[in-house]
């Protein structure tokens, strides 16, 4: 009965979840007909797959893959690494100005994106950093707020025990860091990985601002492409969504398990 | 504090946790800092993007609250769209993430698939949604029109349109939903089984096991979820634009506008500041009364580490 | 191609012992533009391999900003690292960080044959008497309808000198519920900027002539007539009300054959011709016997105020409006009189009304240039004409209120 229910929920939200998800490939094989038809045509007489070949050569959307999975990639190990280390410093110890210091991390996620944008733009500039992909990449290995809140929040769930017990058998901090908590973190660290990435993979404006050359171009700013001041190629939106939506998809299907797969849940007594 | 007390408060000075968080302070003096001070600079000047910037004191700050009901109006629905899209967004994503924590076959196909949302790019997010709330061709009017009712002008009333943004902001609550998923599986197992033994039904379960060991995930996602709220702009800006008459006109598009439209980068600034101090006030708030409710496993009480 | 180019002219300077600090390196020139659609895109790149044929070792980097292009020029203006050229039409939101071209037009005017360019294109950018781009394209607005819904109506095609009048009984025998097809279209949304011919039309203007007097201007009975005119053809199913939760581009009804008359400008027409309809074009409407008088949609092209090498941008400013240049870019109406006569577009139906609107339209200026703060005021106004397609009626209450709001923009 429970089972039942708990099926038929997680069916249904799982239909409002991915209908829109369908339209967009339904669009995406539609012609260009069928889009502006009216009334609209929910389903594709013909489904055109060729318009994914189209639309990808409509523009030098290699380059941007390339250049898109360079970012995403390099900043995504950044963003874990150091966002953990971090976490660990603010949930494990107790230093002077601990609390004022962790108010002040909170506080920078607070702060509107609009006015510290140009001041960045300036000293990226000064760092001869722009038009590379550099400001996209190393901030990320400074860590982020959202990220180390998050992680230090999980930590935070982990009982002191076991870091006494590791204390009593001669761990250092570092060693009670690599050793014990980074493996229990793993459920938190596919998070941020997972988010960090969903992030760096989408972001229009940051590119936008920090790039200037359509050879440094990310798939998004080349998305956002299609959509002129008068014109909008829907198709080419559409397929190209679809295609952005793979890699991260099939990446979060095989890694999610690691979110569930949770060390202390099973085998830690609280 | 006399000086013998304080010498055994800190009777293990210890560089370590200075180097563990020294990414972020080191990230913090590159690229937050100065990015801050100009802004609070520039706060104080009629600063255009180019040309000649004039000190002025406060008067941007002045004008802001006695001469322009547009920020009123903006704060007005920032207020009442976090007020609505927090603690549902909390909820639901509560309700989603205990669904998924019982073990049923093919989760991994439920949890991708509601993860999903969070996986398109903005562009064609909002060309979904549009056509999801079109008056007379949209998917959603159709489907109340199947249950047999007329379904509202989602985007073109001024009564619905802040709900549609509400709902489409919704949408995107996998990121939640997976944060207390996760928390969700850190609770020990046993706690659960000992609760059964003793005949404890499932909602006390529910009252006295996971939601005081989840309380560090809900305060967290309680505080971004208040910080994204505050600042939601994306959405409206591609979706509605502010419209219709302003009635999804929020603070963050305000300054948006100010700073890229009207070229008025003082008065953006002193406009973040404001919003600034406000999610601060109400995140300090948050955070002092957590103490009350949230429950830490592995709290530094004493000495600690180091 | 180039790389050979680029390797010969190491090779020369190598042979010739110059110190390398600069060689083989191209002098770039960064050019950002708001194009997207690979028409315009390829076409400004055609340009851009011209001019670096007759220019060695100059790369023109073309940047394309789309969407973002306010955002990113805004950012990159106010670090100080602006594009040397850019694409440009909000003269008054970005001119102190554009360069002064009166100097350079005065010394080149006779090579650059000036007189073949209509003067009320070269004003587009003139504020304060400076100015700040050469005219790359412009359009005037004229109204598109479907021959053959008309033919099938019985009703007879718009012609020159018709009125208001004329176009909402043309427009009201075409309404049919059951196809949701309509005569016309009323954007509950326009862009201010366009929208102000049809004040001037009606004999008013957004703001006074000095740009500090909003009063008896923006809310002047005329002002309020145009308004509460628009509303009633929504309110009477004249009109389909757009952007009123369905932002339905009226463009794609009309390609749908959902509405016989679209007004629009230039930048319609190649969809237009795509979507295969039997169509023409007519001028404005004139409200009663009051002289009508279109927008003038200009876009230039404009040199940063910071650019490197002035020299080298004005050269590429200047190869940008040669009839040569001109001709090759077919998305525009051309700016040089030679090359519309050239391709006669002053003789084909079809273009002739965009001529025509341009020659009775000189007469006002447009209210961007009159107040350094219209942006704002703007807004104020746009959700006048908003509120008043959504009421469908009441105008002069809501212009009333967008004038009291503004009143801190005026000093």
């Amino acid at each position: 009965m429970v089972r039942t229910l708990t099926y038929g929920a997680l069916i249904f939200f799982s239909a409002l979840f991915i209908a829109p998800f369908l339209w967009t490939l339904l669009t995406a094989v539609k012609s260009e007909a069928e889009l502006v038809a009216w009334p609209p045509v929910f389903w594709p007489e013909e489904w055109r797959w060729s318009n994914f070949p189209e639309s990808w050569a409509k523009q030098p959307f290699g380059t941007y893959l390339w250049n898109s999975t360079t970012v995403v990639v390099l900043s995504t190990i950044g963003q874990v690494f150091s966002s953990s280390l971090v976490a660990f410093g603010f949930a494990r110890f107790r230093f002077p100005c601990r609390d004022p210091l962790f108010v002040l991390l909170l506080a920078t996620m607070m702060i509107p994106w609009d006015v510290k944008m140009i001041p960045l733009y300036m000293e990226f500039n000064l760092l001869g950093w722009i038009n590379t992909l550099k400001p996209l990449i190393i901030p990320a290995w400074f860590g982020e707020a959202f990220f180390i809140f998050l992680l230090r929040q999980y930590i935070m769930t982990v009982p002191m025990e076991i870091d006494e017990a590791a204390r009593m058998d001669g761990a250092n901090a570092w060693q009670l860091y690599w050793r014990i908590h980074l493996p229990l973190m793993v459920p938190g660290l596919v998070l941020v990985g997972t988010f960090h990435f969903m992030n760096a993979w989408n972001d229009y404006l940051g590119p936008l601002i920090f790039l200037n050359d359509q050879s440094k171009y990310t798939l998004p700013l080349g998305l956002g492409l299609f959509q002129g001041r008068y014109d909008i190629d829907n198709i080419a939106i559409a397929a190209i969504t679809v295609i952005l939506c793979l890699p991260p998809l099939v990446l979060f299907f095989f890694v999610q398990r690691y979110i569930m797969d949770n060390a202390l849940g099973s085998s830690v007594k609280g | 504090m006399s000086d013998a007390r304080r010498i055994s408060s800190r009777r293990r000075p210890s560089l370590a946790p200075w180097l563990f968080i020294s990414p972020w302070i080191l990230g913090f003096f590159f690229f937050t800092l100065g990015p801050m001070v100009f802004s609070l600079i520039m706060s104080l000047h009629d600063w255009p993007v180019v040309g000649e910037r004039k000190f002025v004191g406060l008067q941007n700050y002045q004008t802001m609250l006695t001469q322009d009901p547009m920020f009123w109006k903006s704060l007005g629905v920032t207020v009442k769209f976090a007020a609505i899209f927090v603690p549902l967004n909390i909820a639901l994503s509560f309700l989603l993430a205990v669904l998924l924590n019982v073990k049923v076959r093919g989760t991994a196909l439920f949890r991708t698939a509601f993860y999903l949302p969070c996986v398109i790019s903005g562009v064609a997010l909002v060309m979904i949604w549009k056509w999801i709330y079109s008056k007379d061709y949209g998917l959603l009017n159709y489907a109340l029109s199947l249950l047999g009712t007329e379904g509202p002008n989602w985007l073109g009333d001024p009564n619905w349109s802040i709900l549609a943004i509400i709902i489409a902001s919704l949408w995107g609550l996998g990121g939640t939903m997976l944060i207390l998923l996760a928390g969700l599986q850190s609770i020990p197992k046993e706690l659960y089984e000992a609760a059964r033994v003793s005949g404890v039904p499932a909602w006390a379960q529910t009252l006295f096991i996971t939601i005081p060991m989840l309380s560090p995930m809900l305060l967290f996602t309680f505080i971004t979820s208040l910080i994204s709220a505050f600042q939601q702009l994306t959405i409206a800006l591609l979706l509605t634009e502010g419209g219709p008459l302003k009635s999804t006109y929020f603070f963050a598009m305000y300054i948006y506008d100010n700073a890229f439209k009207f070229h008025d980068m003082g008065y953006a600034a002193a406009m973040s500041w404001v919003m600034f101090l406000i999610i601060l006030t109400l995140s300090l708030a948050v955070l002092k009364y957590s103490a009350a409710w949230v429950h830490y496993e592995g709290e530094v009480k004493g000495g600690g580490n180091g | 191609m180039k790389t050979t180019r680029r390797a010969l002219l190491s090779a020369t300077l190598l042979a010739l012992a110059i110190p390398s600090a600069s060689f083989a390196q191209d002098k770039v020139l960064r050019f950002a533009t708001w194009n997207t659609d690979p028409a315009s895109i390829a076409i400004n790149q055609a340009i851009a391999t011209k001019f670096e044929e007759a220019n060695p070792g100059v790369k023109v980097q073309i940047e394309l900003y789309g969407d973002g292009f306010d955002d990113k020029l805004t950012a990159a203006m106010g670090a100080g690292d602006a594009p040397d050229l850019m694409y440009m039409w909000n003269f008054p939101a970005y001119k102190d960080a554009l360069l002064p071209i009166d100097d350079l037009v005065a010394r080149d005017a006779a090579e650059m044959n000036l007189d073949d360019i209509p003067a009320g294109l070269m004003n587009i950018s003139k504020i304060d008497g400076k100015t700040y781009a050469m005219p790359i394209g412009f359009t005037t607005q004229v109204v598109f309808y479907n021959k053959d819904m008309f033919a099938a109506a019985g009703v007879a095609e718009p012609a020159a000198g018709w009125t208001w009048a004329d176009l909402r009984a043309a427009a009201a025998k075409f309404r049919n519920a059951e196809t949701k097809t309509y005569g016309f279209a009323v954007d509950a949304k326009p862009d201010p900027f366009d929208f102000e011919q049809f004040f001037w039309s009606n004999g008013t203007k957004y703001i006074s002539d000095d740009g500090k007097t909003l009063e008896g201007y923006m809310n002047s009975p005329e002002a309020a007539e145009v308004l509460d005119m628009f509303a009633d053809m929504i309110k009477t199913e004249e009109a389909v009300a757009l952007n009123i939760g369905d932002d339905t581009p009226g463009s794609s009804l009309f390609k749908a054959g959902q509405i016989a008359m679209f007004q629009s400008a230039m930048w319609s027409k190649t969809g237009i011709d795509e979507s295969g309809i039997n169509y023409g074009v007519a001028p404005l409407p004139a409200f009663g016997d009051k002289p009508v008088h279109s927008v003038i949609g200009a876009s230039g092209l404009s040199i940063s105020k910071d650019a490197k090498d002035v020299e080298l941008a004005w050269s590429f400013v200047k190869f940008f409006s040669t009839p040569e240049a001109v001709e090759m870019r077919t998305n525009d109406l051309p700016i040089r009189t030679s090359v519309a006569d050239k391709l006669g577009l002053a003789a084909d139906p079809i273009t002739k009304p965009f001529f025509d609107m341009l020659a009775v339209s000189n007469r006002e200026t447009n209210a961007f240039l009159k107040n350094p703060n219209w942006g704002q005021i703007q807004a104020n106004l746009a959700l006048a004409i908003e509120a008043t397609m959504v009421d469908q009626g009441n105008a002069k209450a809501h212009l009333d209120e967008a004038v009291a709001n503004s009143a801190r923009f005026l000093n």
